[in-house]
């Protein structure tokens, strides 16, 4: 019987050789038939590409309505109450048929070989003809690498000319494609060897260990990605939403997590009236995530090229998010400061949280249209904004001191405004001197102290907690936050001090990624087994957790070393902002009051009723430091740094690198 | 009543199945694991797989962002 729920799949009651299986409408009948614990020859059948039914040797009976015809397994989607049968008299006939054909033809290829058994064919000369190829590496036509090149790969270098009998492989005009990308994808899944890779670049120890992982990544890339992250369709973009959904993108300088003109600027209006390229040219060619996006054909509408039509290189999630951040709820507007920012060699992110910083303090009257120039700068002045860029880009005007950021903005305002120090270094998002990039973390203690502590400054390239930690509620514990917040930035940093990617680390998981304990699972275990493959395939070194955290721990130390030393590496460097860990004014207060009143009273353990707003503030603020602080402990310790946050000479030793040249960062901090 | 992720507490009522648990969280990311008193249950049977009254429901999220 069919079973359809109102938004669930539909799934029906087969028969398979008259046992019983449930199958998700749209299944492919040979993945029902394998689960179902059968046995089915296949040929042209690759379990990571679509099918393309050709090699016929699939064949099985299926009953509809009491009507029996034969169809290919493989290609063959489940859409209704059907019986199976996979080894009637008939189709075994034809299979033999086939495998004795197959056998004719190419009677010394292995794979061919193994099918004649499977088939009974035994005759090697039943269909012997001048066709017959010796060749134990022949090609057999089975398509597996023309359509590897193209889902892997998003190419089409190879194809398949002639037809009937002069069918065989080719590259465009019979040459050698330039735009092979040598992924070696093709040589991969052939059954054969007919192509076989000769040409290893860069000289690895072990180029075979290499490719078996690579190919799992493509495979994925072609197989997964499109059910979970999209990110060949759309790249970051997807997040918008996502973080709009979670009350986690920025919205006016961080004070908000969502917006209702989200759907201005989210990924559907993105793929649907932007982005035009989505080819494997991004970061570099013969990626097969290419997650990179770009738009074509955009009309500027203000600047030095204003009335030119430019392509442009994203917006990423970051770009988009700045948007919003600044008010800014309208793609051509998000599109127009990324060009501009790209061409002026400006950060995007550095950009938007700096304007929005400069937003709201016009927003609270410390700055006013006489210090911007006449420029009425409150959230989603878009046309001054791009102004303030131009004018930024140029040296001339407000544009200048908007340019220098927000903790040179905050001093200044101060000391020549009488600005309030306390509220601009509560709404400033800047640690270490550097912009907050485009997530709001408020509700994350752990990706609080990510961000802060980062040694870069606030983003996060070293940790990106806030599922595991908010959503997930995975590390509860101070100590289960300081060893997420301890392995994160060393395998972040170890990959890349590699060259590899964060993207394809975790925005794309294995199908069974679940079956880990989900504290491992937040690892992805296996895509981390992966860059060690691709850093043992290498060098001929193998490394595993323990060896990997080492050696990234020497270069994380130095680092922080380094920072301490140019005076950027204690604890007050790793300090965050108020606005960045909880509410930071009335207002924001008020629009999470159910929230903040629940957590005042459940985790603080102070009843709200009867507190004013400024009260409840207060208290809330003085619970988050005191936090934040506790956290700032714990990682500290499971580091091997001191309270001040520095390396001590003990864990220097125990990860040997106590050298001089290293000890003396320690002893010589510049001032 | 049911609790989800080990902390967020929610009203339990006949019938109620993992799809109206992840409405009512409002978790609408795509890539997520659930188990129901730690029984995993597939995507497929979100809308069928009912919820018993006590059960603690785990949906994990699996990382995102750049
Ligand atoms: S090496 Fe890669 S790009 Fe080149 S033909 Fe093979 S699959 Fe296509
Ligand atoms: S070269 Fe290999 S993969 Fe490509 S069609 Fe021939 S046998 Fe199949
Ligand atoms: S496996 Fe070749 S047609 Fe199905």
């Amino acid at each position: 019987m069919a079973t359809k729920t109102k938004a669930g799949p539909t799934k029906y009651e087969i028969s398979i050789n008259g046992k019983a299986a449930t199958v998700v409408e749209g299944t492919y009948l040979l993945k029902a038939v394998m689960d179902a614990g059968f046995n089915v020859p296949t040929l042209c059948h690759h379990k990571d590409l679509t099918p393309n039914g050709t090699c016929r040797l699939c064949l099985c009976e299926v009953e509809v309505n009491g009507k029996k015809r034969l169809v290919t397994a493989c290609n063959y989607p489940v859409r209704g109450e059907i019986t199976v049968n996979t080894s009637t008299e008939e189709v075994k006939k034809h299979r033999k048929n086939l495998a004795e054909m197959y056998l004719g033809r190419w009677p010394n290829v292995e794979a061919i070989q193994n099918i004649a058994k499977l088939c009974g064919a035994t005759d090697k000369e039943k269909y012997k003809s001048e066709l017959t190829d010796e060749n134990p590496k022949a090609c057999i036509l089975c398509g597996h690498c023309v359509r590897a090149c193209s889902s892997f790969m998003i190419q089409d270098i190879l194809g398949f000319a002639g037809r009937g009998i002069k069918r065989h492989l080719t590259m465009p005009f019979g040459d050698v494609d330039p735009h092979c990308v040598g992924c070696t994808s093709c040589g991969y899944v052939c059954p054969t060897g007919a192509i076989q890779i000769t040409d290893d670049m860069n000289n690895p120890v072990d180029p075979e260990l290499i490719r078996r992982h690579g190919m799992k990544v493509n495979a994925e890339m072609a197989t997964l990605d499109k059910l979970q992250n999209r990110m060949r369709e759309v790249g970051t973009a997807n997040i918008v939403e996502v973080m709009d959904a979670y009350d986690l993108l920025p919205v006016h300088n961080f004070k908000f997590g969502k917006h209702p003109d989200t759907p201005k600027i989210d990924s559907k209006v993105m793929t649907r009236d932007y982005f035009t390229q989505g080819a494997a040219d991004a970061c570099w060619l013969g990626c097969s995530m290419a997650c990179a996006k770009a738009v074509d054909g955009f009309e500027l509408k203000t600047g030095p090229y204003k009335g030119q039509k430019v392509v442009v290189d994203g917006p990423e999630y970051e770009t988009a998010a700045g948007g919003s951040n600044m008010g800014g709820f309208d793609l051509d507007f998000i599109v127009e400061y990324n060009f501009y920012c790209d061409t002026y060699g400006i950060d995007t992110i550095s950009f938007a949280t700096t304007m929005a910083f400069v937003m709201e303090a016009f927003e609270a009257g410390i700055i006013t249209e006489e210090h911007t120039g006449g420029k009425k700068l409150n959230f989603g002045a878009m046309d001054e904004a791009l102004e303030c860029l131009h004018e930024m880009a140029r040296g001339e005007g407000f544009g200048v001191e908007v340019g220098q950021g927000v903790r040179r903005l905050k001093e200044k305002w101060v000391k020549e405004l009488g600005a309030d120090p306390d509220f601009l270094n509560d709404i400033g998002m800047e640690v270490k001197g550097l912009e907050f990039s485009e997530y709001v973390s408020k509700e994350s203690l752990a990706q609080q102290a990510g961000y802060a502590m980062a040694i870069k400054g606030p983003q996060h390239d070293e940790a990106w907690l806030i599922f595991i930690d908010m959503v997930n509620n995975q590390i509860p514990s101070m100590e289960d936050k300081a060893e997420a917040l301890y392995y994160f930035p060393l395998f972040r940093i170890w990959f890349g001090l590699l060259g590899l990617c964060k993207i394809v680390w975790n925005d794309v998981a294995p199908a069974d990624n679940s079956k880990y304990p989900p504290q491992e699972a937040a690892k992805i275990p296996e895509h981390v087994e992966n860059y060690w493959k691709f850093f043992e395939g290498m060098t001929g070194i193998p490394v595993n957790e323990e060896k990997m955290l080492l050696q990234a721990e020497r270069v994380f130390n130095l680092q922080r070393l380094m920072s301490y030393y140019f005076g950027r590496g204690t604890r007050e460097d790793d300090l965050p902002p108020l606005r960045a860990i909880g509410p930071a004014t009335v207002e924001e207060y008020l629009s999470r009051e159910e929230r903040y009143d629940k957590q005042m009273k459940e985790e603080i353990g102070i009843d709200p009723e009867g507190k004013t707003v400024e009260e409840k503030l207060a208290i809330t603020r003085d619970h988050r430091f005191k936090q934040y602080n506790i956290v700032l402990d714990a990682s500290y310790k499971r580091r091997g740094w001191d309270e001040n946050g520095v390396p001590t000479i003990e864990r220097l030793k125990q990860i040997g690198i106590d050298i001089p040249e290293v000890l003396a960062l320690l002893e010589k901090p510049e001032q | 009543m049911i609790v989800v992720n080990n902390k967020e507490k929610l009203e339990w009522y006949e019938g109620m199945t993992v799809q109206d648990v992840l409405d009512k969280m409002g978790y609408v990311y795509p890539r997520i694991t659930v188990s129901v008193n730690d029984r995993l249950v597939q995507k497929e049977d979100y809308t069928t797989y009912e919820v018993p009254d006590n059960a603690s429901v785990n949906v994990f999220h699996l990382a995102h962002g750049g």
